[in-house]
């Protein structure tokens, strides 16, 4: 029998389809699911910031904040003015955007590691507004008790519902991200992180192409800010911080930059080692340090690196397998080609 | 009259705070220059210098009590012992892109901090200045006496090393090896050896400074990431890889704060010195002093 690669291909994705979409039924508690719809966040979150750093290598480092925009923007839309989860996730996608947008007018002038502490200075600036601006944003109490979504009805009231609202917003983000970088956008992402001086002169409005970067990932940010603010209920200063940010760009590079799977790896494993972990305390925070030490050191373009690496013995190993299946040895092989 | 005493009152103690800024701005400059690497852990070393110092004057370890002197002055040689060992991770970390370079060191802190919570605990303690408390009155200004002291101990710490960098041989040495390596290879020079002491020197001024800092901040494991950060926007500001670069963009940074708090606002502080930043990086890409940007991404 001859397994055509597509076939196997789709078996494998039918697989992984019905997974996610009983894993609520399978789970054995909502916290589990909780833990399930805090990743989805950050997949979308990482998603943002790859397309940003890792294909149009621009360094945002404000990424949390950004995320703060999105979740503040639903959140006082439905404090002050009762809007539900379906009119505030677009305010909160064109706030995230503006925002964004804004961050990323110093890339077209300075870059790099003089971005990286441009874009850190706003992260800051934009968390020292949430804290300061009382009256706006309740301070370092933050908003709480922002209302759940309903669908005709059909109240989204609980982590397992939630969780089906969030898988169709990862798909979704995944899908747009694939689709703008499959394109001539991606195109031009890559041509001004590869060489950012050639790249305008073959014609790339390398100016552009920076600040769409920018705005794409905040417009990403500001959609899983607004997810996060109706699941939570809850939201304060303090979750946006610096720390958030580094802990969204520990995601996306051990997962591997410059790669949309690579994105939605990385938000998968590190929050769930991180569940892990929690068993051992203090060192949780010296394993997880050094667990970035070796990715970095060892697999520099994250665990995405560590398949493409794999992938030979893999099919090397399969092909073995098929040919002592069908009776030749290996020694014979070399023979026959 | 009065308003012109406030101000002055009020530049001088950022000069005070600037001049920490400044040495740990040097440190990460200085480790920028020797091998192109943007050090994020710089606080986290600022804060395991602290410790190192101060362990002594608390008499932490084996019942040891030494004066603050004494105290400063293991602590700058075991940082810098610390240093010549963190050279051979850095020297893997060099090599690797930019990215990877600032996560890196981003986890190196995280290891840092989360040793010294085990270690210490994540509760601080308070340190006893060696000099009065007491301000000194001059006609309507007053200065704390701490301050003074922070800014001449840094002074002698600057011009003590550029002494050392541009008349000593193995100083000179390691301003050819910043320059170029493969020359400085060439030229009998041994790079390594020369990046090890320019790190034993990053980190030991980076625990002088955070030993100067102790009687006047609260000593604990959380204590080095706002400096971190403001030393590293100092050594931005005044251009990367450069010396004189990093204390002026270290001072002025201490100074743009010390004002915005006292004139603006003091909740705003932090953005009011970022977004000046900002700006100031807008004009010149580079910082202040620095040179045309060199590409090492």
């Amino acid at each position: 029998m001859k397994k055509n690669p597509k076939t196997l291909k789709l078996i494998l994705f039918s697989i992984a389809g019905i997974a996610l979409l009983i894993f609520p039924l399978l789970a054995k508690n909502s916290y589990q699911v909780h833990i399930l719809n805090l990743v989805g966040i950050y997949m979308m979150l990482s998603l943002g910031l790859n397309i940003a750093m890792g294909y149009a290598g621009q360094m945002n480092l404000a990424m949390g904040a950004l995320w703060a925009v999105g979740a503040y923007t639903a959140g006082l839309l439905n404090q002050r003015l009762g809007l539900s989860l379906w009119l505030t996730l677009p305010c909160a996608i064109v706030a995230g955007g503006l925002v964004g947008g804004f961050v990323g007018l110093p890339a077209l002038k300075v870059r790099a590691h003089y971005l990286s502490i441009v874009t850190i200075g706003l992260n800051e600036v934009i968390n020292i507004i949430l804290v300061n601006e009382t009256k706006l944003t309740g301070g370092v109490d933050g908003i709480s008790k922002i209302a759940k979504p309903a669908l005709f009805g059909f109240k989204i009231n609980t982590e397992q519902r939630y969780y089906y609202l969030i898988l169709i917003a990862v798909i979704a983000t995944f899908l747009i991200s694939r689709q703008i970088l499959s394109g001539r956008v991606g195109r031009n992402f890559r041509a001004i992180r590869d060489d950012y001086k050639t790249a305008p002169a073959m014609g790339v409005n390398a100016g552009f192409y920076k600040l769409l970067a920018f705005i794409i990932s905040g417009c990403f940010a500001g959609a899983a800010g607004a997810l996060y603010a109706h699941l939570n209920a809850y939201i304060s200063p303090d979750i946006f911080e610096h720390k958030t940010t580094l802990f969204i760009m520990t995601l996306t590079m051990v997962g591997g930059l410059g790669n949309l799977n690579g994105s939605l790896i990385g938000s998968f494993i590190l929050p769930v080692l991180q569940e892990y972990l929690r068993a051992i305390q203090d060192w949780q925070y010296v394993v997880y340090g050094l667990a970035i030490m070796v990715v970095v050191l060892f697999v520099p373009g994250g665990l995405m690196q560590v398949f493409t690496l794999l992938k030979p013995y893999v099919t090397m190993l399969t092909s073995r397998f098929n040919k002592l299946k069908s009776g030749t040895t290996v020694g014979e092989d070399s023979n026959v080609s | 009259m009065r308003e012109l005493s406030v101000l002055v009152q009020t530049i001088i103690g950022g000069i005070g705070i600037g001049s920490l800024y400044a040495l740990v701005a040097l440190s990460t400059s200085m480790i920028y220059r020797s091998m192109g690497l943007i050090n994020f852990a710089n606080g986290s070393i600022y804060m395991v210098g602290t410790y190192l110092g101060m362990i002594w004057y608390r008499g932490m370890v084996m019942g040891l009590q030494f004066s603050y002197w004494v105290s400063f002055i293991i602590g700058i040689l075991l940082c810098a012992g610390f240093g010549v060992v963190m050279e051979r991770v850095f020297r893997k970390l060099a090599d690797v892109d930019l990215r990877n370079m600032l996560l890196g060191t981003i986890g190196l802190g995280f290891i840092l901090d989360n040793l010294m919570i085990i270690i210490f605990g994540a509760e601080g303690f308070a340190v006893k200045s060696p000099v009065s408390s007491k301000p000194i009155i001059l006609g309507s200004i007053r200065i704390l006496p701490q301050n003074i002291l922070l800014v001449t101990v840094a002074a002698i710490l600057v011009i003590a090393l550029q002494i050392f960098l541009t008349k000593s041989k193995t100083g000179k040495a390691m301003r050819a090896s910043a320059q170029d390596r493969d020359i400085a290879r060439t030229m009998g020079i041994h790079v390594n050896q020369s990046n090890a002491i320019t790190f034993a020197i990053g980190f030991g001024l980076s625990a002088a400074a955070g030993i100067l800092a102790a009687p006047i901040v609260y000593v604990n494991p959380a204590m080095g990431s706002a400096v971190g950060t403001k030393a590293f926007a100092g050594a931005v500001l005044g251009g990367l890889g450069n010396i004189p670069g990093a204390i002026l963009g270290g001072v002025s940074f201490g100074i743009i704060e010390a004002i915005s708090a006292g004139y603006i606002s003091s909740q705003y502080t932090k953005g009011i010195s970022f977004i000046i930043v900002l700006v100031v990086l807008m004009f010149m890409p580079s910082g202040i002093l620095g040179e045309k940007q060199v590409d090492k991404v």
